[in-house]
């Protein structure tokens, strides 16, 4: 019998990340800030100020749940390195 | 009608191995699944008069495509006839609205999921339930709507647990989650109509929020109203700390002795609102994770009766404003209300949109 696939097949190969950082080394960097933890994006910014010499663009989301609105994108499109999500 | 392209099928010899492909292939929520032979999905398609390639946007986590045929697939998978099509396009129009935030409803780590409440004349004709056990089971029309949308959001969405469906615990709406609202045994506007749409019309609402709390609820108004207020400003729900909105549901014995009485639905929304509420020092009993939770929403200004409160005796509601308060009338004709907390200021707003028949 003929069944219709209920699902779209993967077409974009995964991104792999790199994990050289001394490329951030005064490099412009976008660090998209979710809203929800503020002392640990503090924590980050910091260290990519310090420990890797980045330049660190803060740009903060309206609301952390949700994706980020198109001028926040482009704003962070301007730098060379973008941080769009961060975990503990 | 496009006719779908045969990349979009493969063939399976017999019933048993294509039920099992389901699950191998990580195509289905648990449940076994109606197969969607072409026969079905084109004859859905053809019930919404639209094409099959037409999309409604990208459903998120994952982004995919919510064209007509692929939510096709997954409304016969659902259990679907065709004429539940149409409800179950307008539930996801809905659902893809930014106030909702499918996003973050997706995969937040709160229990909300999205409710679907059908308004209006094709309710009844469709046999949905809106009387004695409206959240539960036994007809076809619920099930098979709410399980529908699950499945596209399970397969075009990737709303899946441990992957993108962070839910602490979840609840069993996960699976289906649609109601009707009661349009003949009650006394005041439905909510579809409340929000917009024209009398005698038909609409979907859908709200994100927690399975039903159950709310013993008899007597007169004011009695009624003391046991809402209290199941509304429970402290284990989000909204008492980050506000947004929260569904109350009456039951038709409910809302025809508030009528009775003289009280308009606004006039026990307008009570409830100023009513529902918690001092600050309970808040603050919570710990500090729920100070934090009031502080972030302050700070966006999504919870602007949360500010410049300091005094322990001070009280906050449970929504910034009273229309955050949604209504519904549905149920048995007993002594039980239900109270659905959201998510919060967060998302997983109520949405209503027009259910379109060709």
């Amino acid at each position: 019998m003929e069944i219709m696939i209920p699902v779209w097949e993967q077409t974009a190969a995964p991104q792999i990340a790199r994990n050289d950082l001394k490329l951030l080394k005064d490099a412009e960097v976008a660090l998209v800030d979710d809203n929800l933890d503020v002392a640990f994006t503090d924590q980050v910014e910091l260290k990519l100020r310090e420990a890797y010499g980045a330049i660190v663009k803060r740009l903060i989301k309206p609301l952390g749940s949700a994706p980020s609105p198109k001028s926040l994108l482009e704003e962070a499109a301007t730098c060379r390195v973008a941080v769009v999500g961060i975990g503990l | 009608m496009r006719r779908m392209e045969l990349a979009e099928s493969l063939h399976v010899d017999g019933y048993e191995e294509a039920v099992e492909m389901f699950y191998d292939r990580g195509w289905t929520d648990g449940l076994p699944v109606v197969l969607p032979t072409r026969k079905l999905v084109e004859a859905m398609v053809a019930a919404s008069g639209r094409d099959a390639g037409e999309s409604l946007g990208a459903i998120p986590p994952k982004n995919g495509e919510a064209t007509i045929g692929k939510l096709a697939v997954n409304a016969v998978m659902g259990g679907c006839k065709p004429e539940h099509f149409p409800i179950v396009l307008a539930a996801f129009e809905a659902m893809m609205a930014p106030e909702h935030n499918l996003n973050g409803v997706t995969q937040t780590t709160h229990m909300c999921v999205s409710l679907t409440i059908v308004g209006g004349p094709i309710a009844r004709k469709l046999n949905f339930n809106s009387r004695d056990g409206v959240f539960g089971n036994g007809y076809r029309s619920n099930g098979a709507v709410g399980r529908a949308l699950r499945l596209a959001l399970w397969n075009l969405g990737g709303a899946v647990p441990w992957a993108t469906d962070m839910a602490t615990m979840s609840h069993p709406g996960e699976y289906a989650f649609c109601i009707a609202e009661e349009q003949d045994d009650n006394p005041w506007e439905p909510l579809h109509v409340e929000r917009g749409c024209a009398p005698g019309s038909d609409a979907v609402t859908v709200f994100a929020c927690e399975g039903p709390h159950s709310v013993l609820c008899q007597g007169t108004p004011e009695e009624m109203l003391h046991v809402l207020t209290d199941s509304m400003s429970s402290l284990g729900n989000n909204n008492v700390h980050a506000g947004g909105q929260t569904l109350v549901v009456l039951n038709p014995l409910n809302a025809e002795e508030f009528a009775r009485r003289g009280w308009s639905k606004k006039d026990v929304r307008d009570y409830l609102w100023e009513n529902s509420r918690r001092t600050l020092a309970d808040v603050k009993g919570c710990g500090i994770i729920h100070e934090g939770f009031r502080k972030a929403q302050v700070d966006v200004g999504r919870m602007h009766f949360r500010h410049n409160i300091d005094s322990p005796k001070a009280t906050v509601p449970v929504t910034n404003r009273p229309e955050d308060i949604h209504i519904v009338v549905a149920g048995g004709r007993t002594y039980f209300a239900a109270v659905l907390p959201g998510w919060g200021s967060f998302g997983g707003y109520a949405v209503t949109r027009p259910i379109r028949t060709s």
